[in-house]
């Protein structure tokens, strides 16, 4: 499934943000600067803070992440039922490219 | 201790990029959040500029022209605003416009039946514009004066005073205009006769046109004999209109407006799209079917034309996805209190 065709369509530029953050709350709620942490780790990615939160906003109005309540001035976030779904299908069609990406490299050039 | 304070108050600095909206329901969190990257990096140009920018991108989303909003709930506020802003200029345009066309075609004996169509057609879409837009002005003033006199106005008198005093400098400038029309309607001085429909309308075209003329034709040298001061008036003329419609757009989203207001508030924006389409179109209909005044503005190389039809292209294309966003929410939020509703029944 191409982003196009999912919630994540009209996200844009931030498109990749948004994979970051959702991938990242799949492991657990967190709050923004847990959030730019955990990605800066697992993706080598630093998330600026006007980014984060232009996306968390965005990923908050479609339903895939949740506010929770804050603890004093820091909130945490959780992925939804729609947003883990939307994660699923997303992680799955990028399977797809890189089997079919392998599988030809492979074929042709006898690498990956 | 120096520094947090100095943090707290750089944070609180970078939000004020952002809308209201957005801060009332980010503000503590993203403050938070800065301070935390400032302890590591205190200076980073790139961050400043990352948040800044993005503030803007919220500000611009918070239009009613973006799916985006924070505030979804007030998107049909946010698209009452922002349309009433594009139409007030664009009215000012097509009443020029229409007004030197009726006066032209007024002054012709003979005209092939699509321009008379045309110039009829123009005629009525810009006076149910000015209508809708008459209609929003008195219905957000009216809920203005009764949200102050009911001692809940703090956040809407200084919109309402920018808009009164936008109306005020409107209303002196044209302070010639009662004079005018003294003089035009004295029948026996030949004066135009108000009781019948094609004399009103020429004398209407010709009032309209006395108005806008010097506004659309800003800063260009005043008309011989006029006085400097009215010259800087007339210069100043268009900027009032701004000034008044963004103060009006600041009031509709902010005043409470009666039931009927908030149900009618799609519908209204769609209204304007649809009148801003139609006049669009006759435009070009009319510049096709070689209206009085085409010389003066189909013609290639003439800017004026061109510049109209962009600009009321735009303006039609703006406000119809404010409406289609707005009707599209305002669905969204009807179904989801119908789920809400029906969820506490079972």
């Amino acid at each position: 499934m191409a982003i196009s065709e999912t919630p994540l369509a009209g996200l844009g530029r931030n498109a990749g943000a948004a994979i970051l953050i959702l991938s990242s709350l799949a492991g657990g709620e967190k709050h923004g600067y847990a959030l730019v942490k955990d990605v800066q780790e697992f993706a080598g990615v630093h998330l600026p803070p006007g980014t984060l939160y232009q996306v968390l906003a965005r990923l908050e109005s479609r339903g895939l992440i949740v506010a929770l309540e804050a603890d004093e001035r820091r909130r945490p976030y959780r992925l939804t039922a729609q947003g883990a779904t939307v994660l699923t299908e997303y992680i799955a069609a990028q399977q797809r490219v890189l089997k079919t990406g392998q599988a030809r490299l492979k074929r042709s050039w006898g690498v990956a | 201790m120096i520094d947090d304070l100095n943090d707290a108050r750089r944070a609180t600095r970078l939000i004020r990029w952002y809308p209201r909206a957005w801060r009332e329901r980010y503000s503590e969190e993203f403050a938070d959040h800065l301070e935390q990257e400032f302890a590591v990096r205190r200076v980073d140009l790139r961050r400043s500029l990352n948040v800044a920018y993005k503030g803007l991108v919220a500000r611009v989303d918070d239009f009613g022209l973006s799916t985006n909003a924070v505030n979804a709930g007030g998107q049909t506020r946010a698209a009452l605003g922002t349309s009433f802003v594009l139409m007030a200029l664009m009215a000012v345009l097509a009443l020029n416009f229409w007004s030197w066309a009726m006066l032209m075609w007024s002054a012709r004996t003979y005209h092939p039946i699509p321009v008379d169509a045309t110039t009829g057609i123009l005629t009525v879409t810009t006076g149910l514009l000015l209508l809708v837009l008459v209609a929003m002005v008195l219905i957000v003033l009216v809920s203005a004066v009764r949200q102050i006199v009911r001692g809940r106005g703090r956040r809407i008198v200084t919109p309402l005073a920018f808009a009164v005093g936008s109306v005020a400098f409107l209303s002196y400038s044209v302070r010639w205009l009662p004079n005018v029309l003294a003089r035009y309607s004295h029948m026996f001085q030949g004066g135009y006769r108000w009781t019948h429909p094609g004399p009103a309308a020429y004398g209407l075209a010709f009032i309209a046109h006395r108005v806008t003329q010097p506004w659309i034709s800003m800063w260009n040298p005043g008309i011989s004999g006029e006085p400097t001061s009215q010259a800087v008036m007339n210069d100043l003329a268009p900027l009032a209109v701004l000034v008044f419609a963004v103060a009006m757009a600041f009031l509709a989203r902010r005043v409470e407006l009666p039931r009927i207001g908030e149900r009618l508030g799609s519908v209204t924006v769609v209204l304007l799209s649809i009148l801003s389409g139609v006049f669009l179109l006759t435009l070009v209909a009319w510049f096709t079917a070689g209206g009085p005044i085409y010389a003066a503005f189909g013609e290639t190389g003439n800017i004026a034309g061109v510049a109209y039809l962009v600009f009321f292209g735009l303006v039609t294309v703006l406000v119809s996805r404010s409406g289609l966003l707005a009707r599209k929410n305002e669905s969204r939020y009807a179904r989801n209190h119908i789920e809400i509703v029906g969820s506490k029944i079972v």
